[in-house]
């Protein structure tokens, strides 16, 4: 596909179900409907859950505030006008743009999407409380076997109208007849939707992965979005920062040791997904546009088949192939386009979105219609660093280092809520799933900066409270079940503001 | 169903294959029975060195089983995907982790520790792994199940005093360098000390959070070059000095020692870089391929002629222990001479890439909270 094509409107379905939005500026309305729709639903949620949870005598009286509705300036971009000596304003305001195009199969200016896909356009997932955060309250993935973008396929079980917008592993090959092979692991990306039966899509006739066979056999696990605000500062820390961290926070009495999972070549920290299994934004990109929505780009080349299909040596079949009728990679630079935002290829015009898009701010909390104290927020925090959260979810992991792209970037403290590290999440989080160094059980201290407007939680989505979210981080094999128990040794009142704190995130 | 032909093709290719055909060589059939046995069970045990009570069926990170069966249904809370785990060249010698909680009590055979629990409390959830910076979890207890706010609980952790990269080298300067950088969320209510416990030394020091109210005692003993600490936490003063004084029951090596646990006795004397070039005669070092930047801390115990009789993998790759393993079985030490007797020794290799150190409190000021 080709950049500066697309029309300006500030929110309309596309006529295959995709999410458009533009420019910039005009997020409004969406962020909008969906934050009201994650309120309604997250607090219904916080509300039935009294509970227990993993740890053992935790959260009774416990209330999770839920999503916070009022805006926080999320979305925007770390680039002051003002201080932007390179002009990498324009760079962001296309990548944004170009993050919310809807991708067609063939025919169209935006092209390539496929065979295989999870989604038609980036922000479609990436959609709350603003582009590039997580999935929204109203899955779009839900509609696409009734709207044309998947007409032939049926719809995943687990993909639900307000469910969490999802990916799909399965973690285990399947045997020849239908069981699991639990000494073979796979671990890919099972596409969910494919193009058949698509007027863009030519004769291609693709199945579907057996989901409905890998839900009756317990063997598939899900992921959802990771938010990508203040991505370019975490990018722009160095490996030496994250390691003094590491070996200084050895001295906890938690039982915290994490580890860092590795570019598997330089041998240098990767840092980005669920399992900080990329090294870099683009590469973060690049895998995403290739796995998540079928198109090749210059760092992954190739259609993608699915894991059976590739291990299979059968591939895709030919006439599923090079369906853009342009060649590969599908998404490539336009040495003559003008300006020259357009002749960047898709991946680079997103990485930049990303690397410039600001990160969360901290913000007032309410529950109940009713705003929770400064001094609830600030108790909240004390609490969270004290009990351990603030072991792993460090909230600053460090200061940026000087960055060639923009002054913005440079030497700035980030607030990330997050070592960067792997660690053991036991038994109840694994997904028996390997990634670079991570084992199935190892997870990236998820970044929490956003936390107050984040519907869906955990790697798979599981739940959309947060009570239930901290529960489920003690089980067998979590480095974190020392820390649950510290929550669990406070009073009602205590634990309702470290929930306080955390929305406010 | 499955679409006709979908996997007909699948190859039997994997690394646990490779996993397994290690196992052959490093763990014994017996081993293999157990962990069949165990996983079948519905969640795999560690069986490291002892048989695991109930409480240990999801616990360690369940393990691969020996003869993985096709199954209909994957089975919850079992680790079957492992990154960098722990492993030995047999099951018999004791490893640190192997630790279990059983009769009322938690007891390792490795440090020689029996510790009474408190009435009624149990271990709940299994600790991590150990860490590739020689972190163990070797127990988290807590009282049996309760609602409402708990009383507290117990954390049991070792460090392994040959890998640690922070600057201390027993349980009293480990003490001393945790209060001169204790968080400014913290108060200092007991400065570190050597205190006895079950007549053995131990450092002691104790803080809170004003804020959470919660208080932190934190006693330390060194057994086999590691800080063994127990981290009693509460916020009840009282309790915390009732548990204190339940531990004077605990059995523990005569070696045991806020400054000088080195092994001996009935362990082998554990000696930190034995394994340097004036101590060998014969070394081959191993060709690491994948993963060879991460840290592979392997503790190895030579016998009294030189030759290394048990190796334990702290942390490694599948695939990696195996390459190590065959690399050092062919190392030849000199025989450690004491008294003019040779003695077993026990010593640490870091392999791969060892993370790096730090030298002095100031460098523990990360840029945090």
């Amino acid at each position: 596909m080709s950049a500066g094509e697309s029309q300006l409107t500030c929110v309309s379905f596309d006529i295959q179900g995709g999410i458009v939005i533009r420019p910039a500026k005009i997020t409004c309305v969406l962020v909008v409907a969906l934050s009201l729709a994650g309120i309604t639903f997250a607090q219904a949620d916080a509300g039935k859950n009294n509970h227990g949870g993993g740890g053992g005598g935790g959260g009774q009286g416990v209330t999770d505030p839920g999503v916070q509705a009022r805006s926080r300036g999320t979305g925007q971009t770390i680039i002051s006008p003002q201080n932007d000596p390179t002009g990498y304003t324009v760079f962001f305001d296309d990548g944004l743009d170009r993050f919310q195009e809807v991708e067609q199969v063939s025919n169209a200016a935006n092209t390539g999407l496929g065979p295989r896909f999870n989604s038609n356009s980036c922000s479609s997932c990436h959609a709350f409380p603003a582009v590039g955060g997580s999935g929204p309250a109203v899955n779009p993935q839900f509609t696409f076997t009734t709207e044309g973008v998947s007409p032939r396929d049926t719809m995943p079980s687990f993909i639900t109208a307000t469910g969490p917008t999802r990916e799909a592993r399965f973690p285990f090959f399947f045997n020849s007849n239908g069981t699991v092979n639990t000494s073979a692991p796979n671990g890919g990306v099972e596409d969910l939707f494919t193009v058949s039966g698509r007027a863009d899509a030519g004769s291609c006739k693709l199945q579907q992965p057996p989901f409905a066979q890998a839900v009756a056999t317990n063997n598939v696990i899900f992921r959802i979005p990771t938010p990508t605000f203040g991505l370019g500062l975490i990018e722009n820390l160095d490996d030496s920062t994250l390691l003094k961290n590491q070996a200084a926070n050895l001295k906890n009495n938690f039982g915290i040791a994490g580890t860092f999972n590795h570019n598997g070549n330089d041998g240098t920290i990767s840092r980005f997904g669920w399992k900080a299994q990329n090294k870099s934004l683009h590469i973060f990109t690049g895998e995403a546009y290739n796995v998540e929505m079928g198109i090749s780009n210059e760092l992954f080349p190739q259609d993608r088949p699915l894991p059976e299909e590739d291990t299979a040596g059968t591939g895709l079949p030919a006439n599923c192939l090079n369906l853009s009728q342009k060649g590969y990679p599908e998404d490539e630079i336009n040495p003559q386009a003008t300006p020259n935002t357009a002749v960047l290829d898709d991946v680079s015009a997103f990485a930049n979105f990303m690397r410039f898009l600001a990160a969360p701010k901290p913000g007032q909390v309410v529950m109940n219609g009713q705003a929770v104290s400064s001094q609830a927020i600030a108790q909240g925090k004390a609490l969270f660093s004290s009990i351990g959260c603030a072991t792993c979810h460090n909230p600053s992991p460090g200061v940026t280092q000087v960055s060639s792209f923009v002054p913005a970037l440079s030497h700035v403290q980030v607030n990330a809520f997050s070592d960067i590290e792997i660690h053991h999440m036991g038994t109840g989080l694994a997904d028996n799933v390997g990634q670079g160094g991570a084992g199935g059980d190892q997870f990236r201290s998820a970044p929490l900066w956003g936390l107050g407007q984040r519907i869906f939680l955990l790697h798979d989505g599981r739940t959309t409270n947060l009570l239930t979210a901290i529960e489920d981080h003690a089980s067998s094999g979590s480095e974190a079940t020392t820390v649950i128990q510290n929550f669990n040794s406070l009073s009602t009142s205590q634990q309702q503001e470290v929930l306080d704190f955390l929305r406010s995130l | 169903m499955i679409p006709h032909g979908y996997f007909e093709l699948l190859p039997p290719r994997n690394r646990f294959a490779i996993a397994l055909n290690r196992k052959d060589n490093m763990h014994s059939r017996f081993t293999g029975f157990v962990l069949v046995f165990a996983f079948s069970l519905a969640s795999a045990g560690w069986c490291q060195s002892a048989a695991p009570g109930p409480e240990q069926s999801s616990a360690k990170g369940a393990e691969v089983p020996e003869n993985p069966q096709a199954t209909t249904k994957v089975p919850t809370g079992v680790i079957l995907v492992k990154g960098a785990w722990s492993s030995a060249s047999d099951s018999v010698t004791p490893v640190p982790e192997g630790g279990i909680v059983t009769g009322g009590a938690f007891r390792d055979e490795y440090f020689g520790i029996t510790y009474g629990l408190p009435k009624d409390w149990t271990e709940k959830y299994h600790g991590p792994p150990p860490s590739d910076s020689g972190r163990y979890v070797l127990a988290q207890l807590q009282p049996a199940e309760t609602s409402g706010t708990t009383a507290g609980h117990i954390l049991i952790t070792a460090q392994d005093l040959f890998f640690t990269p922070l600057p201390t080298a027993n349980p009293l300067e480990l003490a001393s360098y945790e209060k001169d950088n204790l968080q400014s969320d913290y108060k200092l209510d007991v400065a570190p000390k050597q205190i006895k416990v079950a007549s053995r030394a131990f450092s002691f020091y104790a803080y809170s959070s004003p804020v959470a109210g919660l208080r932190w005692y934190v006693l330390g003993t060194e057994i086999r070059c590691h800080a063994v600490e127990f981290v009693l936490t509460s916020r009840d003063t009282k309790l915390l000095d009732s548990w204190v004084a339940d531990m004077s029951r605990m059995q523990l090596p005569a070696e045991a020692s806020a400054s000088g646990g080195q092994g001996g006795g009935a362990f082998p004397v554990c000696i930190k870089d034995y394994a340097k070039a004036e101590n060998l005669i014969a070394r081959v070092d191993p060709v690491l391929t994948d993963h060879r930047f991460s840290p592979i801390p392997v503790r190895i115990i030579i016998d009294k002629s030189g030759k290394v009789k048990h190796i334990h993998f702290l942390s490694a790759f599948p695939g990696q222990d195996k390459v190590i393993a065959d690399a050092l079985q062919q190392w030849k030490f000199k025989p450690y001479m004491q008294d003019g007797q040779p003695v077993e020794v026990e010593t640490g290799i870091m392999f791969g890439r060892a993370p790096p150190a730090l030298t002095s409190s100031q460098d523990a000021k990360p840029s945090t909270k």
